[in-house]
């Protein structure tokens, strides 16, 4: 098949004999988001490619492309006309998996949908849970602080976001927390494709039935309530049922499988950078800005997918009309064009202008409890144990895609 | 400085309001800004912080209309 390439760079260090040399592949032309070699150089790996690689392709499965700056994932993201959602947010979607609504979905029916989700998560709504997830914060640390050392992921991180969801939110027990956590995990990362689809089923499932029985019990007025309640489309027909669970699976995802990196990767930052560490107990008025910082630098959702609806031009690449293209928020984030520095970690950089929420229609309707659940994570820790540092050999392992999350992290103190 | 704020490219991050709380409303209910699609004074004195607010908004939903 005649495909066309991404625009031709007369730059030696994007030839692909100088990526095979550098980087053991031809990331422009051949790039793989599940390359063990991506989870490996992360960091490397992207400063590279919001440097130099505005738009490079793979040719894994059914193919698909990556745009990697800023203004160019700002334009697609917010021309869902062009690229569309509709037909899912992963490359190489397995065959048979119901769609996830709102994210993949387009206006208007997306439109819908967020008119009447969106005031369950409003920063307004989000400040009333904050004490509650302060307190889980340090019910987690009495669990361990006296024991001097912790795994801080299966302890701590992987926790926190999902009983500040369940709890406040979804008024879901956190005692299936475990077994949705495990199922997000491995629908996302198994490298078998099959894999994934058996875990994401086991979630749909287990969602699917509570929303069942919720749905015989009496009206709380919540979140669950509203996606009883559904929506009306355009074309008059009510949201069917399906479309009412993919609801809370995209939303059970969305609040369990992300967070997590972000404050594993600011806690371990943290830990070895003793300095910044007194920056911020010396100046907690700082640790909005700092969290921001962090979730540009430590991106949980590297790209997310959509299809282009007809031929389109992007930095001198033409995308075929049915092309899977990822929006790489975690490159537009470190934008040069945009911030000075983007390859370091700078606390008190001022206005921030990340991506690592989204662009667009899609933005992350989570963002504003994700903030408070980092807020609340680094204020509770940097009172309870100020001093504290990697035990040695615990260094963090991570597991990457086109989400990445950190799987372990020893610290002792 | 007047700014305005893009109705359609405003999707409710919230930043503009973090960074210049005397410039920037958010609705209540949904956490939109809640000038979208108007065009509003810059108080005097709360310029840089106007400044900070447009910059760290990720869609550029506010422009400056007279500085
Ligand atoms: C640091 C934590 C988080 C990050 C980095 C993050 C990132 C993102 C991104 C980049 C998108 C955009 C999707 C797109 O462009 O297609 C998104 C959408 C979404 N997120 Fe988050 N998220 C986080 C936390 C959460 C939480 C806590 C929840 C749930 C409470 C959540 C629920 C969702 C949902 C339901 C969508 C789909 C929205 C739509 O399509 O309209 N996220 N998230
Ligand atoms: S930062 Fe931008 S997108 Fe967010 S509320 Fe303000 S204007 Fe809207």
């Amino acid at each position: 098949m005649n495909r066309s390439s991404p625009a031709e760079s007369l730059d030696k260090e994007t030839t692909p004999e100088a990526l095979i040399e550098r980087f053991g592949r031809d990331l422009v032309n051949d790039f793989d988001l599940d390359d063990p070699a991506f989870n490996d150089r992360f960091d490397e790996t992207l400063n590279f490619m919001a440097h130099k690689c505005p738009v490079v392709h793979s040719k894994v499965g059914k193919g698909y492309y990556m745009i990697n700056t800023q203004d160019d994932v700002r334009a697609a993201a917010q021309d869902w006309q062009t690229f569309s959602s509709a037909k899912g947010y992963m490359p190489n979607r397995p065959d048979g998996l119901p769609y996830l609504m709102p994210e993949e979905s387009d206006p208007p029916i997306h439109t819908r949908w967020r008119r009447v989700l969106n005031p369950h998560l409003s920063p307004k709504v989000c400040a009333g849970y904050e004490q509650v997830v302060r307190d889980d914060a340090n019910a987690l640390i009495d669990k361990f602080i006296d024991r001097g050392e912790c795994e801080f992921i299966s302890e701590f991180g992987a926790l926190l976001p999902g009983w500040a969801f369940f709890k406040n939110v979804l008024g879901l027990p956190i005692d299936d927390l475990a077994m949705l956590v495990n199922g997000v995990e491995e629908g996302t990362f198994a490298l078998d494709l099959d894999e994934r689809a058996r875990n994401f089923g086991e979630v749909f499932e287990y969602l699917d039935k509570h929303l069942q029985w919720r749905s015989t019990q009496p009206s709380r007025g919540d979140l669950i309530d509203t996606i009883l309640a559904g929506v009306t489309y355009d074309d008059g027909t009510e949201s069917p049922w399906e479309h009412k669970v993919s609801i809370l699976v995209d939303l059970t995802f969305g609040g369990i499988a992300t967070t997590t990196f972000v404050m594993g990767s600011a806690i371990h930052h943290l830990a070895t950078n003793p300095d910044q560490r007194q920056l911020l107990i010396d100046n907690p008025e700082l640790v909005e800005n700092a969290i921001e910082e962090y979730a540009r630098f430590f991106p949980p959702v590297v790209a997310l997918g959509r299809t282009a609806t007809t031929d389109v031009e992007v930095a001198g690449t033409t995308i075929k009309e049915g092309e899977f293209v990822m929006l790489t928020y975690a490159c537009a984030s470190r934008d040069p064009r945009h911030m000075d520095e983007p390859e370091k970690i700078d606390l008190s950089r001022e206005g921030i202008p990340h991506s690592t929420f989204g662009v667009g229609p899609h933005r992350c309707i989570g963002s504003n409890l994700a903030r408070i659940e980092l807020i609340a994570t680094l204020e509770e820790w940097l009172k309870r144990i100020p001093e504290y540092r990697v035990k040695p050999g615990g260094e963090p392992t991570y597991v990457t895609g086109f989400l990445r999350s950190m799987r372990t992290l020893q610290l002792e103190w | 400085m007047k700014v305005h704020i893009d109705e359609e490219k405003c999707t409710g991050h919230g930043r503009c309001a973090k960074y210049a709380p005397n410039v920037f409303r958010l609705n209540d209910e949904d956490g939109y800004n809640a000038d979208a699609g108007k065009t509003i004074d810059v108080p005097a004195g709360e310029e840089a912080n106007a400044k900070l607010g447009i910059k760290s908004c990720p869609e550029r939903a506010i422009s400056v209309v007279e500085a």
